[in-house]
């Protein structure tokens, strides 16, 4: 071997190892954090999952499963809403196993907190089940960082959980306020669409004590709807049912997708929300930001 | 020209067809006014207006039971109550069958609103169709004693230990006050209405006692006169003239509150089915009509006798009538659940039993029953 000829060898080489590194070092700089677009993923911002109408047990909800364990490698949320329907079909032992813990497993064991709201689906002895944090209530409330989420049932809004939520609302000094329940107040889904009749009866209360955003599933597509009266709304009702192309967009909708299941990537830093979804091969189909005004 | 329209609206009990049909259109254009409409108006209508309508509706009935009434016999009224209570027990179990074969056991709650039998619709239809007295008044009561289970299971079924006693006893001064004015022999009904109906409907109201069935403790107490059972035609000239008489008071009051019923509560989303409404549906379609031959059947074979000039065909035929529920399914409805998607879908289950219409001519038709012979 001639001197010109290590020289060479030794150049490749050095291209060699210097590339390993900067792929390396590229894919540590995305697993520390920067691997989601869209999201910030601040050490100090609240972090949380928004899925709905999951609990089928079948193989596309382990698929969107897999996905949320892959996004949770680099996005370390603590929180996931439930939007109802958290449990299709027979709703035994067996089945919190097959169609909840099973499929959630890599978030279960991490220590991520689910806290469900009802859907038509749900047995309504679910809020006793451990694992959806409900306190054994159909309507409660809790608290991470600065937002407060307030979970209702919307199977049937009696006068009682009225009285509860305006009580609520009000008593509540949050930076942000984030409601979520089964029934939409704003959908362009096909089967079902809006639920006006709750609409008229909620709107002015989220209206009148400042809520930012609120969530809801029932119909199986994903939609996002322009900010109705300073709110928005995201219909996420496909992380494991899902009826492909059932949304016939209107001037109502900002964002919409049903051509496959989808989850929300939710994360609350400062005054701003920033949102992604992703589908269950892991493409982004929806993201942006919020932006709070104060009241 | 228009006091015409109203005799015929009011003769042929159209108000709540004419209700429901504003509502349902109404509701699927300008969603958002109907519903802020309706709810707005909810509580007036179906607690406080409501009250009046039962009341009414029970005043008939007890007159009918009078001396000279065509029930004052209990033994013409027994066939068409075994009726209705297998007609009940049928729809229940179709309906809890239905609920219990997918996973919404939310709605497992719902099986007292398949006892509802429309009587207005149903009459209507039977009188279209069989000619004589015997159909109709099966019919009606079989209706009567239907929605008077319904009235019972919806109106009493939270525990009593959970009332509070000062509501039991807001309840027990109005029976004794009306009891009061009977004995004192008021020809007016209105001092127990006022009076005793208000520390009544307090009374219920308190109690958690559907408030709507408030004014049926002290109706036994008004003033009242023998009628024959055609509850929806003008009874001869009497004691039913008098404006002292609730009835005669009542008549055109109580058809507004029908027609508000219906404006306030049959405006049902179009995309708002659900299996709630096919639960109904099927306990209404399948269950009440089976019921309702196979207790009757029985009853025959236990030595009862069908009513005059009716037949096992004209039998089926009213037990076909019978499955259209609307106006009293869509009330226990809105009594078992509150505003929210379970509720809609069983509105829609109501709307749909009006199907049976179709249902009982195609029946009439096939079986050559009545007109149709």
């Amino acid at each position: 071997m001639t001197l010109k000829g290590s020289a060479s060898t030794l150049r490749v080489w050095t291209a060699a190892a210097l590339l390993t590194l900067a792929v390396t070092a590229a894919s540590l700089a995305q697993q520390a954090g920067a691997a989601i677009q869209g999201l910030p993923n601040k050490s100090d911002s609240v972090k949380f999952l928004a899925m709905g109408d999951m609990g089928t047990g079948d193989k596309p909800q382990y698929e969107v499963a897999d996905q949320i364990a892959k996004a949770y490698k680099t996005f370390k949320f603590d929180t996931v809403i439930m939007l109802g329907d958290n449990l299709y079909g027979s709703q035994t032992p067996a089945d919190f196993v097959q169609k909840f813990e099973k499929p959630y497993k890599p978030l279960l064991d991490a220590g991520v907190k689910f806290y469900a709201s009802l859907g038509n689906h749900d047995a309504s002895t679910n809020i006793d089940y451990k694992l959806f944090n409900m306190g054994g209530k159909r309507y409660y409330s809790y608290t991470k960082g600065d937002v407060r989420f307030f979970v209702l049932d919307t199977d049937e809004l009696d006068p009682a959980q009225r009285a509860w939520i305006e009580e609520a609302l009000q008593s509540s000094k949050d930076k942000w306020k984030i409601a979520y329940f089964h029934h939409p107040l704003y959908s362009d889904g096909g089967r079902h669409g809006s639920s006006v009749d709750l609409r008229v009866i909620l709107e002015p209360l989220f209206v009148k004590y400042g809520v930012n955003v609120v969530f809801s599933g029932h119909d199986h597509i994903y939609e996002r709807i322009k900010p109705q009266k300073g709110i928005t709304y995201f219909v996420s009702g496909s992380a494991g049912q899902l009826r492909k192309g059932d949304i016939h967009p209107t001037e109502l909708t900002a964002a919409s997708y049903a051509q496959d299941q989808t989850f929300l990537l939710v994360e609350v830093g400062g005054d701003d929300m920033s949102f992604v979804c992703i589908t269950r091969t892991g493409a982004t189909v929806d993201s942006g930001v919020i932006h709070r005004t104060a009241p | 020209m228009m006091t015409r329209a109203w005799h015929y609206i009011l003769d042929h009990a159209l108000a709540v067809p004419i209700g429901a049909a504003i509502a349902l259109v109404w509701a699927n254009t300008f969603s958002e006014d109907y519903f802020r409409l309706s709810t707005s108006l909810a509580f007036w209508v179906n607690d406080v207006g409501m009250a009046f309508f039962f009341a009414y509706a029970l005043q008939e009935v007890l007159e009918t039971m009078l001396d000279g009434g065509a029930l004052h016999t209990w033994r013409r009224a027994i066939l068409p109550v075994i009726g209705a209570v297998g007609g009940c027990l049928g729809a229940i179990a179709a309906y809890e069958a239905f609920v219990i074969s997918g996973d919404e056991t939310i709605l497992r709650a719902g099986w007292p609103i398949v006892c509802g039998v429309d009587a207005g619709i149903s009459y209507f239809l039977v009188k279209s169709l069989i000619r004589g007295k015997g159909a109709t008044a099966f019919l009606l009561l079989l209706a009567i004693a239907s929605n008077t289970i319904g009235l019972v299971v919806v109106g009493f079924r939270a525990p009593l230990v959970d009332k509070r006693p000062v509501g039991i006893l807001l309840i027990a001064i109005a029976i004794v006050v009306a009891f009061g004015f009977r004995k004192l022999r008021l020809r007016s009904f209105w001092p127990a209405l006022l009076i005793a109906g208000s520390l009544s409907w307090a009374g219920f109201a308190i109690t958690g006692l559907h408030p709507a069935l408030a004014l049926l403790p002290i109706v036994p107490f008004f003033p009242h006169a023998a009628r024959n059972l055609d509850l929806f035609t003008d009874q001869p000239h009497g004691a039913h003239d008098s404006p002292r008489h609730f009835e005669h008071v009542f008549r055109v009051p109580v058809q507004v509150v029908l027609f508000l019923f219906a404006l306030v509560n049959a405006g049902v989303l179009m995309r708002g089915y659900g299996t709630g409404s096919w639960a109904i549906l099927w306990g209404s379609l399948a269950g009440r009509p089976l019921g309702i031959l196979a207790s009757v059947g029985i009853a025959v074979a236990l030595g009862f006798h069908l009513p005059q000039n009716v037949t096992w065909r004209g039998l089926a035929v009213i037990a076909a009538a019978a499955l259209i529920g609307f106006v009293f399914t869509l009330f226990y409805a809105t009594a078992t659940y509150a505003v929210g998607n379970v509720l809609q879908e069983l509105k829609t289950g109501a709307l749909l039993t009006l199907v049976g219409g179709a249902i009982v001519f195609f029946l009439a038709r096939l079986l050559r029953v009545g007109r149709f012979a």
